[in-house]
C-alpha cells in the first residue's frame, strides 16, 4: 500500500467510521483499591482527562502508576535495552517511528494476543491492510504495539504577518523571509521534510527521505548550510515552550513544527496573530505514537492489564478527546459518530472543531510525497556527522 | 612483651580515626573524581554497538570527533566561554574590589550575599527571560527605537553568538564576584593604605598590587565560568543561533544518536582540555594560594 492509499484510509475512515460500532467494552466498575496495577512509563499526550491520569485509571479499569517519560527515543531504548526499564515498568509508550522494531529486536517488549483487545476490531483498516502504517505495530509480522495518536507534521505560518497560506516548504526557503524562518533543532524531522521538499520538487533524487544514503544526506544538509550562511535561518528551536515562544512572539513568522505548537501559539498571541498549520504540497514527516507490553510486565503477569488499557486506546472515548483536546488523529473508526451520539461531552461548536481538526489532517495525510518517521535510519552515522556540519556552518 | 594492637585498635586507636580522616578527600577523589574519568577515557575507545558499546580499542571515535565538524564546533565553544570569562571579570572583579575596599566590614558579606540571588531562581527561567530583553520586539529593541536611535530592530543580538555570551555572563557572573571577593579578602587593608600612602594610582594599583594577589582567586572564578560555558547546554539551546552547540550539546546529541563512544571520546577531550587549563594556571597563579591567607 502506498502512503496515498493510508493517508486516504487513514483520517477519512475516522470522520465516516462505522456509526455505532463502538462501545467501551470491558470496562468494569471496580474500586480504584479492586484495579489491577500496571506500572506505565508514558509522555503526557498518552492521556486525557486534565492533569492527572485519573480518567484514564477509571475508564480503562486499571490502576495506572505512572512515570512520566522525556521525548528522547534514546533514554527509552537505552532504560529498556541495557538499563533496568524490564524491572521497573510493566508497559511504555514509543518515542517516534522506529522504535518499536528496535525494542522487538532485542526482546525488550513482547508480541501481544490482539484477540484480549476487543476494541482491535476497530483500529483503523490501514493498520490491518499491510504497508506503512501497518508496519509501525509490527514487528516480524506479529503485532507489538497499539498505536493511540498520530500526526503529520507540517509548517505553521502566521496569516497575518505574510498575507497568503503557503502550500509548499518552498516558502521556507525563500529568501524573502531571510531571517523570519525557524526549523525544529533535532536533525529527525528537520532533515526529512527537507528532503520531502527536494525530492518532490525535483531538486535532488532522493530514495527514501526517512531513511537516506549518505550522498543524500550530504545533498540535504549541504542545501541547509548554503541556506543559513546566508542567514535564512533565525534559530533551530528545541522543546516545546521554544517552539511556542519564537512564533508567540513574532521573531518568526514561518516554523517547521508540532501541530500543538501552533495551537498554544495562536492562544498565547489572541489578535496579534494568526498562527495556522499547513498542508505542504511535497509531503510531510508523518509518525504515530504506541503503547507496548515489556518483557518484564509480561514475566509479572500484566497481560490482561495492558490489554484493558490498549482497548482503551482503541475506544473512541479516548479517540474523541485526544482529538478534541490536543488535535491528534484518533487511530480507530467511530469516533464522528461518537461525538455525535455523546453530544453533551461534545456540543455542536466543539464537533466542529474537531472535524475541522481532522479535515485538515486528512488533507496532509492524503499528499503523495509523505514520509514516515524513522528514529533509527540506517546510515544514522551520517545523519549525526551532516547535522553536526550544519551546525558549525 | 605488651601484645600488639589488634586491626580495630590500630583503626582506631590513637591517631588511628584521624588518620583515616586525612584518606577520605582521598577517597572522595578516586571515587568521584579518577574513577569516572578513567571508566570515560576507556569507554572512549571502546566498539560501538546499534545500543550500546563493547570492549575494544578503537580510535573511531576520536576520529568522528575530529574529521566532523564537531571539533569546530568545540573550538567556537571555547572561544564563547573565553569571551564570556574576560566579560565577566571586567564586571565581576571590580564589584569584589569595592565591596572589600568600600563598603563597611561588617555589611561585607552581606552585600556579597546578594550575589547569590538570582541562583534562588531556576537557570532556566533566567536564561529563557533574557529572550523578551534581547529579542526583535524585546526591551532592549523597543528602547532603542522609543529613543529613535534605530528605525529597525536589532536582530543580530538574540539567537546569535552575541547573545549565547551574553547569557553566559548574566547566568555566571556571580562565581567572579565570589572568588574575587575571597581572594581580596586575603588582601589585608594595610597593603591599600600603603598604595595610597605611596602615592600609587588607581589603575596601578588595581594592575600592579590588587590582580597578581587575587590572581589564584580571578582564576578560579574563571574556570569555573569557562567550564559552564562548555558544558551547560542551556544557554545555547536557548539563545543561540540556529544549531548552536558547546561541548555538553555535542555529548548530548551523541547520546541521543545512541553513540556513547563519541560521548565518551567528546567528554574526555573536554577533561584533557581542563586539566591542560588548569596545570597552566597551577604553574602561572600557584593555585594553592587559593586556600591560603597571604602573609
Amino acid at each position: 500500500m502506498n502512503q496515498s492509499e493510508f493517508t486516504r484510509r487513514l483520517f477519512m475512515r475516522s470522520l465516516v467510521g462505522a456509526a455505532g460500532a463502538v462501545a467501551l467494552g470491558g470496562i468494569p466498575g471496580l474500586s480504584a483499591a479492586e484495579m489491577e496495577e500496571l506500572k506505565f512509563w508514558a509522555s503526557g499526550v498518552a492521556k486525557v482527562g486534565g492533569r492527572n491520569w485519573d480518567a484514564m485509571s477509571k475508564n480503562s479499569g486499571v490502576k495506572l502508576a505512572v512515570t512520566t517519560k522525556s521525548a528522547r527515543a534514546d533514554e527509552s531504548i537505552q532504560k529498556m535495552v541495557v538499563g533496568d526499564g524490564n524491572k521497573v515498568f510493566d508497559a511504555l509508550t514509543d518515542n517516534g517511528g522506529g522504535m518499536e522494531d528496535a525494542l522487538a529486536s532485542q526482546k525488550a517488549i513482547v508480541p501481544l494476543d490482539t484477540s484480549k483487545i476487543p476494541n482491535f476490531k476497530n483500529i483503523l483498516p490501514v493498520y490491518n491492510e499491510g504497508g506503512a502504517a501497518a508496519d509501525t505495530i509490527r514487528h516480524k509480522g506479529k503485532v507489538y504495539a497499539i498505536p493511540y495518536i498520530a500526526n503529520a507534521d507540517s509548517m505553521a505560518y502566521d496569516f497575518k504577518a505574510i498575507g497568503f497560506h503557503p502550500d509548499s516548504w518552498a516558502v521556507l526557503f525563500d529568501p524573502q523571509f531571510k531571517g523570519r524562518v525557524a526549523m525544529q533543532n533535532d536533525f529527525g524531522p528537520t532533515l526529512t521534510n527537507t528532503a520531502i521538499y527536494l525530492k518532490q520538487s525535483g531538486k535532488v533524487e532522493i530514495g527514501d527521505p526517512s531513511n537516506m544514503e549518505p550522498k543524500e544526506v550530504q545533498a540535504v544538509c549541504q542545501f541547509l548550510i548554503d541556506l543559513k550562511k546566508k542567514g535564512q535561518f533565525r534559530t533551530f528551536w528545541d522543546g516545546f515552550g521554544n517552539g511556542v515562544g519564537i512564533l508567540a512572539s513574532g521573531e518568526v513568522v514561518l516554523s517547521s513544527c508540532w501541530e500543538p505548537i501552533t495551537i498554544i501559539a495562536n492562544r498565547k498571541t489572541g489578535d496579534k496573530a494568526d498562527i495556522r498549520y499547513g498542508t505542504m504540497k511535497e509531503g510531510h514527516q508523518v509518525w504515530n505514537n504506541v503503547a507496548m507490553l515489556t518483557r518484564g510486565g509480561r514475566q509479572r503477569g500484566k497481560d490482561a492489564a495492558f490489554y484493558k488499557l490498549a482497548n482503551l486506546y482503541l475506544s473512541p472515548w479516548f479517540g474523541a478527546r485526544t482529538l478534541a483536546g490536543l488535535g491528534f488523529a484518533p487511530q480507530m473508526v467511530g469516533v464522528d459518530a461518537y461525538m455525535k451520539a455523546n453530544a453533551d461531552a461534545f456540543p455542536a461548536a466543539k464537533q466542529k472543531e474537531a472535524n475541522a481538526y481532522l479535515k485538515l489532517k486528512s488533507k496532509r495525510y492524503a499528499i503523495k510525497g509523505n514520509a514516515w518517521q524513522n528514529v533509527f535510519p540506517k546510515n544514522l552515522r551520517a545523519y549525526q556527522d551532516w547535522w553536526a556540519r550544519l551546525q558549525a556552518a | 612483651m605488651p601484645a600488639s594492637p589488634s586491626i580495630w585498635q590500630r583503626l582506631t586507636g590513637e591517631n588511628g580515626l584521624q588518620k583515616w580522616g586525612f584518606y577520605v578527600p582521598l577517597i572522595f577523589m578516586v571515587l568521584f573524581f579518577a574513577l569516572p574519568v578513567a571508566l570515560t577515557l576507556v569507554w572512549s575507545f571502546f566498539e560501538r554497538t546499534t545500543f550500546w558499546m563493547e570492549p575494544g580499542f578503537t580510535l573511531f571515535a576520536y576520529e568522528s570527533f575530529f574529521t566532523s565538524a564537531r571539533a569546530e564546533n568545540y573550538l567556537f565553544s571555547m572561544m564563547h566561554s573565553g569571551i564570556s570569562v574576560i566579560i565577566a571579570f571586567s564586571l565581576g572583579f571590580p564589584i569584589a574590589v569595592f565591596v572589600r575596599r568600600r563598603v563597611p566590614q561588617v555589611a561585607q558579606h552581606r552585600v556579597i550575599l546578594l550575589f547569590i540571588l538570582p541562583f534562588m531562581i531556576s537557570e532556566l527561567v533566567r536564561v529563557f527571560a533574557m529572550r523578551p530583553i534581547l529579542g526583535r520586539f524585546g526591551i532592549i529593541n523597543n528602547l532603542l527605537m522609543d529613543m529613535r536611535v534605530i528605525s529597525e530592530p536589532i536582530t543580530s543580538i538574540l539567537f546569535s553568538p552575541t547573545a549565547v555570551v551574553i547569557g553566559e555572563v548574566v547566568s555566571f557572573l556571580p562565581f567572579m564576584v565570589f572568588s574575587g571577593f575571597l581572594a581580596m579578602e586575603a588582601v589585608e587593608q594595610y597593603i591599600f593604605d600603603v598604595c595610597d600612602d605611596l602615592g600609587v594610582g588607581r589603575v596601578r594599583t588595581f594592575k600592579d598590587v590588587i590582580v597578581p594577589l587575587a590572581a589564584p582567586g580571578i582564576f578560579a572564578g574563571s574556570v569555573f565560568i569557562f567550564v559552564n560555558g562548555l558544558g551547560v547546554a542551556l544557554v545555547p539551546t536557548i539563545l543561540g543561533g540556529p544549531g548552536a552547540v558547546n561541548a555538553g550539546l555535542i555529548v548530548n546529541q551523541a547520546i541521543v544518536a545512541l553513540d556513547f563512544p563519541l560521548a565518551m571520546a567528546t567528554s574526555a577531550i573536554v577533561i584533557f582540555t581542563l586539566v591542560i587549563l588548569l596545570y597552566i594556571g597551577h604553574r602561572l597563579f600557584d593555585l594553592t594560594k587559593i586556600l591560603q591567607p597571604i602573609s
